[in-house]
């Protein structure tokens, strides 16, 4: 036998993993090897003094600490909920208050009745309208794109401060109940 | 049903109480992986606090046919891997390992010599693992304090049962070789 697959044998032997036969072939090499019986003494040492360490205890604020930070972590998650749920209802609320004077703006152009008493050529016409629109704000994206940039980033950050002081007056609230 | 599976499915859905009374079961299994892993208090109980939540997080994808200790034990580990690999010095000092000592389960023996040769021991045990990769720390880690099987810790590792064998073997090799005296184990 080797020396290597004698080495093999001495960690699986430690794991209870060897059988007769092979443990017979084991102890044969280390009765004629003495690297390997010196090898094997420091292996038996080695697993002394591991399975004689005992296991480590959890401090008692353990599960206190788990707990208090799930139940942090549920509380920012119902903020953040919160928050979004009052940002969309606002944007429909604004949205429900201009759809009356958008509706009057088209009527007072003309362009309602058009469309309610014209036919297809109508629906055509208004198609071709758009597209002319949307051809033209692309040609006013390419040049207003840096303002337009700058002005989203602004518009994002209001947001966020607003939803940072929402989910802050939230955690106040939790905190002080 | 088993009280256990039952607080799992509360946690499941969303039963804190239910969680904490695993917590409570598991944490000290947990905490001493995080410990073996991590060599020091502080971080060990911050790692486990981690792995309970991320547990939480997870437990809707927790398969019941699996050992729940297992699956625990699998979170643990992966997030010390990961801290260790996150972390650029592993070695522990004796300074750092007794300012913050933990508490062991075996005795309580309050005979100054005991604790002195206690402590001393388990330096040399941290010192000793933090010679390891990560994962053959974890994978000796399981073997030694879970008396875990090849396939137990293949499973919790996510690794062969062959890779396992040669880990730990690997592992063994390396750590006998700084190993000094205490020849008197007889063959």
């Amino acid at each position: 036998m080797r020396c290597d697959q004698a080495s093999e044998m001495m960690s699986a032997r430690l794991d209870a993993r060897l059988d007769g036969t092979h443990m017979a072939l084991l102890e044969e090499h280390l009765a004629t090897c003495n690297a390997c019986l010196a090898q094997w003494r420091r292996m038996q040492a080695l697993d002394g003094l591991l399975a004689s360490a005992p296991m480590v205890r959890a401090p008692l604020r353990l599960r206190a600490l788990v707990l208090a930070r799930l139940e942090r972590r549920e509380r920012t998650r119902r903020a953040i909920i919160g928050s979004t749920t009052l940002v969309l209802g606002t944007v429909t609320l604004a949205l429900l208050a201009l759809a009356p004077a958008a509706f009057n703006l088209l009527s007072a152009t003309g362009i309602a009745p058009a469309l309610i008493s014209g036919g297809p050529e109508t629906l055509v016409q208004l198609l071709a309208l758009l597209g002319a629109i949307g051809r033209t704000l692309l040609v006013l994206a390419e040049r207003l794109a840096v303002p337009l940039a700058l002005l989203s980033l602004c518009g994002l950050a209001t947001a966020a401060a607003l939803n940072s002081l929402w989910i802050g007056a939230v955690r106040r609230l939790s905190a002080a109940r | 049903m088993t009280d256990e599976t039952e607080e799992i499915r509360m946690a499941q859905a969303g039963d804190q109480s239910a969680f904490g009374h695993l917590v409570t079961a598991y944490q000290t299994p947990v905490y001493n992986l995080a410990y073996r892993m991590l060599g020091n208090a502080a971080e060990a109980e911050e790692a486990a606090q981690e792995a309970f939540l991320r547990a939480y997080t997870s437990l809707r994808s927790y398969d019941p046919q699996r050992p729940f200790r297992s699956w625990l034990l699998s979170i643990t580990s992966h997030y010390c891997i990961d801290r260790l690999r996150r972390r650029r010095l592993t070695w522990l000092s004796l300074d750092d390992e007794e300012s913050v000592e933990p508490k062991r389960l075996a005795s309580d023996c309050p005979d100054p010599e005991t604790v002195v040769a206690q402590k001393e021991r388990e330096a040399r045990i941290q010192q000793l693992l933090a010679t390891l990769s990560p994962t053959d720390r974890a994978t000796v880690t399981l073997r030694y304090w879970y008396d875990c099987s090849y396939e137990e810790i293949a499973e919790t590792l996510h690794l062969t049962v062959s890779a396992v064998k040669s880990r730990l073997h690997r592992a063994r090799c390396a750590l006998a070789e700084t190993v000094e005296g205490e020849m008197n184990y007889a063959l």
